[in-house]
């Protein structure tokens, strides 16, 4: 556990959960076919709560949060009699308001949630019944039981966790679609193993023992194996399907459960969403604390005084009538324990009453707010991709406001820039490099009459295609051959086959996981080598025009430890043959290399070439395995195959045995191509004032010419390259690297007197590379702080080779350096942790799987959605959600002010004018409304406005609309709003017959206008829903007053009746409203128009320019 | 218990389910955030005229009010030391000495004409009619109806006598003033109408015509005004007009009218009965006797007030135009954007 562990979130880490096995070492046995009652049934249940539960077990959810406990005890306090400031029916009603609104929602979630659990429980799934010879009886899911062999039929959704037994296809195979799982929508190969196919088959069921790994939330590893008529076979990932999962292009399957309910991994990984705190609530805190304060201070004030008072007039109080001491039936003080007590007590009741001043209701209204504002995002049709469908999802809900503050993105490059849809582009073969593609017609395999086509064909060379087809028995065609043979057979793609319009054709569909393996198999399909079928046990491959069964006798799936996957072949000439392709680095380790120095040299020649045209390079080799060798291996293998513990480790073992003095057949060129508006976007996002750093896991070539490719690299620019194989020398070059950046700074501060980034302000632009073995000398130790100061200097920053964990290290090495805000954006597995590290993490629903939209924050379909995401979205959530804090702040403020004064002339005793039902009200119901209505619809600019001058993005990074200063700004408005509200009545009724309930009215009436005509002030978008909050709010206001004042047991019945018919009242309220917003306007009027900021300036040219177009419109028609 | 949280988040958030089922992508006006608004910027044109406009409404207002205000004729007389003899030490044993009779007299002069109806006010300083532990002192049931006579929760420390329930309990109506005066005008007696004093709402829905005073003001201690039992609640409009408490410690409440038309320098004797006890707490007593206008009794502060804020918005738009002509900016000029003017900084 260094920095580079996530340290925020307990994500399912795939890795550790096979570390747990290989340690754990438990696992469970099932009997295939006997449903075995010791482990967890089917039944699942998302719902939290029964009929009988929801009310103590929500309660106590909700007062799990400290802002009800707050609310809880203030009430609490309320109820004692010395200290009561409400009734007992007012001071429960925010509480109850709060409480009432949250289990609502909640109630409404979870009975959506029974009705989905019920009707997932009570589907039907045929389930093998005990005791009779394969008979399939309906069962409801819930029922369902671990070793009950069930048949599920295509289309239908797998109840449970299954061991695959057999399937409708001969060779046992099965696709599924995992969507509801990962979000992957391509089709996943799935196996039933020979044995239990054969078995299945032969007699109509299987008995055997299963041992499995215990229940873990991996869904993409599995361990176990079966024993079956004293055979034990082994069984990995590709022969478990998964609850959630559809089968699909398969007849039939039937599959033993070996985990049920919630112990499913799709249960297992039903984890909450990652939590975090965006910087504006974390900024909130300090304004809370300063606000405690005052509180404090508010009320240590009104008892001291109180107390003062109280020793003033000791010895008047048994005679003063409004006093009176003492209670004459019992001869006792009623209600008095002497100065002490009564100043303690008055401090209470003052806690009580100014309690408002921290807006604990601004948690709630954030929380709708957001809700709101996410609701925007998702909808917003820039932000919807058209291509996969997939709208934009708010995965964390708290913390949409950072993304108006981003000053770094960290973006991974292969499916998050490029599209991550390969095309094979060029091949090196043995040497000579083919290149120049030309579009063909593909070629197609001839079939039980039928013709069956490749789907995509692939660009090709002819003379490539002539050395094929002519002239087999010449030694270059036949490593040519080798070549394509490898790349048809070293994958593990699997072929479709799907019916087309003509009945006489059909198109072969190539599914498999990785892209890159569909681009080679396509190719080889071009060039004539077709992969046409594939089971577990072998493929047959239509060699130009020639059918050939190829038995796969092993493979060792690729790692991203060995960086490569070979597969061991037995060729229809009886030999045996091991292929292997991988990354460059990977493969020249393993390479014979003394046999054939210049083949090698050119291929390396040719690798350089490719990658720096920017396409992604494999390298291709094979080896004939001798008899002797091949039965050494194959023992090892079985034996590491059927282990239950430790699997993973022993076959990369043997793999790594095996994968030795290999001949390199050549190398192929794939291009990468980069996503829509990629450059485009890039460079608004640096126009915006983010720094833009590509992490990527290729060559250092390919990353520098996507680079180039995506406008982050120009010609004009300085490169710094980091790139060593020791300590010692990277610690030169990075002080190298220092050096040059001060030269920079130097030279560029002669001409500028702001400290401005030394790469930005000279001519010339420093960019820097680091490539990922550098890095591992350099995260984590001393060098680290070196690294920060050189790229913080730069402009660009390009990492290549990087392997996930040290994304996340470079993630925190900015982020626990500096204060600013960091984005890291990926599609892919290995992009998780970074996108955990860093503060905003967002996920594309790319080809890659859904693992890193299931860790992100927000997912959206592509990488150019990230400048209206930012610049737009982010922009406003930041504007709206700063604004609203500081008004929600502020109107408390005010409120809490006036009650504050009228203290100073009741004697210190904490009577309210105002009645309690209109304190209560008024951060409920008067001045609510309209601040969340705004924070959700209010938009300080356009998107076209924001669009067109990113550098807007600035005020965000800033914190132009939420800082110490805007905070004391507005509490000085609070201050002296307070004090018009107050004393312009208070001077008007002095000496006067004004009642409390009266005057009291006039101040709430007065107190909700006024802080809802600043916000009215400081809206900028008025449409109609805003008018209608706003002014709706101020009429509710008045609606209530009157239904409060028509209460004949209240004290001030009759009072709003009695005080609007004067004249006198609606003078005061035309003044107090207007001298209280004369301040606020004239700050506004002045500031906006002789130092106006940069927001004001873009929505006055949106008015303007607007306003131009039409007028210049207009003339021209006339 | 994490488990739910994730559907949540998802059935909130994504409205209609993952990547598959979003087939329809809701498009309107609503949706894309682009609804017809108005956005109103503050132009000089705009600032100047809305100064401007508070000005021209204010100042006139201002002065209307200052003319109301001087039209009225008050005559505010402080009687609680004048009427304690002067060889009294002791006012508070004076005051509560029933037995001395405490009549007093006084005369005033009539600064001004005073049209009918002249309003009598007493007028007390410094009694906190708005104290916590009095301001709650009532039971507002138990005044309105017969039948919840009993009723006497918050009525501390004056609920009860010797068992009994106090009607209308509570300080409230316990302390209730009961100094009394008579007026003569040039020797002929002043009528003074002391119906319609009290809010009609108060008599007609709040004070119960069936409810009487019971075991009131028979403690030991008198708080003030003792209540004729055999009057029903809603016609003790005294009473009625001290229980709706005054908001601040110096406050005037109605005890009378008189329809007489008063000339300037007509003398007016007063006999008082000084009853009311405020000398424990250095309380003011005083006899006010008023005009009215529209806006209401005397008070110069709100036309001052009107003047000074339309004042101050004349010169804020005097002083925001002659800022604009010093430095005038032309509006949406892409040369103000910060980045811009620092380029051209240097």
């Amino acid at each position: 556990p260094g920095p580079f562990r996530p340290s925020r979130r307990d994500q399912p880490d795939p890795s550790a959960s096979e570390r747990e096995l290989h340690e754990g070492g438990e696992y469970r046995a099932v009997a295939v076919g006997e449903p075995s009652p010791e482990f967890a049934g089917n039944a699942v249940r998302t719902a939290k709560y029964s009929a009988l539960t929801f009310l103590p077990r929500n309660l106590f959810e909700q007062f799990r949060r400290l802002s009800y406990v707050y609310f809880l005890a203030i009430t609490v306090l309320n109820q004692l009699p010395q200290v009561a400031v409400f009734g007992r029916g007012a001071s429960v009603l925010p509480l109850a308001f709060v409480l009432f609104v949250t289990a609502v929602k909640d109630a409404y979630e979870d009975i959506r949630r029974h009705r989905s659990d019920r009707r997932e429980n009570n589907r039907l799934a045929a389930v093998l019944a005990p005791q009779t010879a394969g008979e399939y009886l309906p069962k409801k899911w819930k029922h369902i039981r671990v070793g009950d062999v069930v048949r599920v039929a295509s289309n239908e959704t797998l109840p449970a966790d299954m061991v695959l037994l057999a399937t409708s296809d001969p060779t046992g195979l099965a696709h599924v679609q995992t969507v509801n799982l990962d979000g992957e929508t391509n089709l996943k190969t799935r196996y039933a193993k020979q044995e239990t196919q054969l078995s299945f088959s032969h007699d109509g069921h299987v008995a055997g023992m299963l041992h499995c790994e215990r229940p873990n939330r991996n869904i993409y590893g599995f361990q176990a194996n079966l024993e079956i008529d004293g055979k034990r076979v082994s069984l990995g990932p590709s022969n478990i399907v998964l609850r959630g999962c559809e089968l699909k292009n398969t007849t039939w399957a039937i599959g033993v459960v070996v985990y049920a309910g919630k112990e499913t991994k799709v249960m297992l990984n039903n984890s909450g969403p990652p939590s975090k705190r965006s910087r504006l609530e974390t900024q909130l805190n300090r304004e809370t604390v300063i606000l405690s304060i005052m509180l404090i201070g508010m009320c240590i004030t009104a008892s001291v005084l109180a107390g003062i008072w109280l020793l003033n007039h000791q010895r008047e109080l048994e005679f003063t009538q409004f006093f009176r001491e003492k209670d004459y039936t019992t001869g006792k003080n009623y209600n008095y324990y002497g100065i002490g007590m009564q100043i303690f007590v008055t401090f209470l009741m003052a806690v009580i009453v100014y309690q408002v001043i921290i807006p604990i209701s601004l948690y709630i209204s954030m929380e709708l707010v957001r809700l709101g504002q996410a609701y925007f995002m998702g909808a917003d049709n820039d932000l919807y991709d058209e291509s996969s469908r997939s709208r934009f999802q708010c995965r964390a809900l708290n913390i949409n406001e950072d993304l108006g503050q981003i000053k770094y993105v960290f973006s991974d490059k292969t499916g998050t820039l490029t599209e991550n849809k390969m095309e094979f582009m060029c091949a090196s073969i043995h040497g000579v490099d083919y290149s120049s593609g030309k579009p063909a017609c593909g070629s197609s395999v001839v079939v039980d009459d039928l013709l069956w086509t490749p789907k995509m064909a692939v660009r090709t060379d002819p003379q490539l295609l002539k050395l094929l087809n002519n002239d087999s028995s010449n030694e270059e065609a036949k490593l040519v051959l080798e070549f394509f043979l490898a790349l048809a057979a070293c994958n593990t793609i699997v072929p479709l086959v799907l019916d087309t319009r003509d009945p006489k054709q059909k198109l072969i569909d190539y599914q498999g996981e990785s892209p890159d393996e569909q681009a080679l198999a396509y190719a080889a399909a071009s060039y004539g080598i077709v992969l046409v079928e594939r089971t577990s046990g072998y493929v047959v491959i239509d060699v130009l025009g020639d059918r050939q069964r190829f038995d796969i006798l092993g493979l060792h799936e690729f790692d991203s430890d060995r960086k490569r996957m070979s597969v061991i072949v037995g060729c229809p000439d009886k030999t045996v043959k091991l292929y292997v392709k991988g990354a460059d680095s990977s493969m020249f380790g393993i390479i014979n290399k003394s046999l054939e120095l210049d083949n090698v040299r050119a291929t390396e020649a040719h690798l350089h070439k490719y990658s720096s045209l920017g396409l992604r390079t494999l390298v291709v080799g094979m080896r004939e395995l001798s008899q002797p060798e091949f039965e050494e291996w194959q023992l090892a293998y079985e034996k590491a195959s059927t282990a239950v513990l430790g699997r993973g480790n022993l076959l990369r073992s043997i793999a790594a045995n095996v994968e030795c003095n290999i001949h390199i057949l050549g190398a192929s060129g794939i291009e990468d191509k980069l996503q829509d508006g990629v450059p485009e976007a890039i460079e608004s996002l640096r126009q915006a004032g983010m720094k833009v750093w590509i992490l990527t896991g290729d060559k250092q070539e390919t990353a520098i010419s996507i680079g180039y490719s995506c406008k982050l690299l120009t010609n004009d620019m300085t490169q710094i390259v980091i790139n060593n194989n020791s300590k010692e020398s990277c610690k030169r070059s990075l002080e190298e690297a220092l050096a040059r950046t001060k030269e920079h700074r130097v030279a560029s501060s002669i001409g500028s007197p702001y400290p401005v980034l030394a790469s930005e302000s000279s001519g010339t632009v420093l960019a820097l590379i680091v490539d990922g073995n550098s890095l591992v000398y350099i995260l984590e130790t001393e060098l680290q702080e070196e690294l920060f100061k050189v790229a913080t200097e730069c402009s660009v920053v390009l990492c290549c080779r990087v392997a996930p964990l040290q994304k996340a290290g470079i993630v925190a090495l900015i982020k626990n350096r500096t204060d600013d805000m960091t984005l890291a954006i990926g599609d892919g597995a290995n992009d998780v942790s970074m996108i955990q590290m860093a503060d905003v993490g967002v996920g594309i629903n790319g080809q890659e799987g859904g693992q890193a939209v299931m860790a992100s924050d927000f997912s959206m379909g592509q990488f150019r959605f990230l400048v209206p995401l930012l610049l737009v979205h982010g922009h406003w959530n930041y504007q709206r959600m700063g604004y609203m804090i500081l008004y929600n702040f502020y109107k408390n403020a005010t409120f809490v002010l006036v009650l504050f004064w009228y203290v100073l002339y009741t004697s210190f005793t904490l009577t309210t004018a105002i009645t309690e039902w209109s304190s209560l009200l008024y951060t409920v119901l008067y001045t609510s409304l309209p601040t969340i209505v705004v924070g959700i619809l209010d938009k300080d600019l356009s998107k076209s406005t924001l669009l067109a001058y990113p550098k807007l993005y600035g005020s965000g990074q800033r914190n132009e609309k939420y800082n110490l200063n805007l905070f004391v700004l507005n509490m000085l408005e609070a201050l002296w709003q307070s004090l018009v509200v107050f004393y312009i009545p208070y001077f008007a009724y002095r000496q006067s017959t004004i009642g409390m309930s009266s005057l009291g009215d006039l101040w709430a009436l007065a107190s909700v206008i006024v802080v809802n005509m600043q916000l009215a002030m400081d809206i900028i978008r008025w449409n109609w829903i805003i008018h209608v909050f706003v002014w709706g709010t101020i009429a509710a206001t008045v609606i209530c007053l009157f239904v409060i004042d028509s209460i004949w047991v209240l004290p001030g019945y009759g009072a709003i009746y009695h005080i609007m018919g004067q004249g006198l009242f609606w003078l005061l309220l035309l003044i107090i409203v207007v001298t209280a917003m004369v301040p606020h306007f004239a700050i506004k009027a002045f500031s906006e128009h002789f130092v106006p900021s940069d927001i004001q300036i873009g929505r006055e040219i949106e008015k303007f320019e607007a306003l131009n177009q039409v007028l210049s419109v207009d003339s021209y028609y006339q | 218990h994490s488990c739910p949280m994730v559907l949540r988040i998802a059935e909130l958030t994504s409205f209609g389910a993952g990547a598959s089922a979003s087939t329809h992508q809701p498009n309107s006006k609503f949706t894309q955030q682009e609804l017809p608004a108005c956005k109103p910027i503050l132009t000089p044109k705009w600032v100047i005229s809305v100064f401007l406009l508070v000005g021209v409404i204010f100042v006139p207002i201002g002065v209307a009010s200052l003319l109301a205000s001087n039209k009225v004729v008050e005559i505010v007389d402080r009687y609680d030391d004048a009427c304690v003899p002067s060889n009294v030490t002791n006012k508070l044993a004076y005051i509560q000495n029933s037995t001395i009779s405490k009549t007093c007299r006084r005369t005033l002069k009539v600064p001004k004409d005073m049209k009918q109806p002249i309003f009598v006010y007493y007028q007390l300083n410094n009694f906190y009619q708005n104290h916590r532990r009095y301001v709650k002192s009532r039971n507002d049931q138990q005044l309105r109806d017969a039948s919840k006579a009993n009723e006497t929760t918050l009525c501390d420390p004056e609920k009860t006598r010797d068992g009994m329930a106090i009607v209308p309990c509570g300080l409230i109506a316990w302390s209730t003033f009961n100094d009394t005066y008579t007026f003569q005008h040039n020797t002929n007696n002043l009528s003074i109408d002391k119906t319609d004093i009290s809010w009609k709402s108060d008599r007609d829905h709040k004070f119960g015509s069936d409810v009487f005073p019971k075991n009131f003001q028979k403690g030991p201690l008198i708080g003030g005004k003792t209540l004729n039992e055999s009057i029903p609640l809603s016609e003790q409009e005294d009473l009625i007009v001290w229980m709706r408490t005054a908001a601040l410690p110096t406050f005037r409440k109605l005890y009378g009218r008189i329809y007489v038309d008063l000339k300037e320098n007509d003398t007016i004797t007063v006999t008082l009965d000084n009853n009311y006890n405020t000398y424990s707490f250095d309380g003011k007593k005083s006899l006010v006797l008023s005009t009215s206008t529209w806006l209401g009794g005397k008070n110069d502060f709100l036309g001052l007030a009107y003047l000074t804020v339309g004042g101050l918005c004349f010169f804020l738009a005097f002083a925001f135009t002659l800022l604009y002509l010093i430095k005038p900016r032309k509006l949406g000029d892409n040369n103000y954007l910060s980045w811009n003017r620092n380029s051209a900084g240097h």
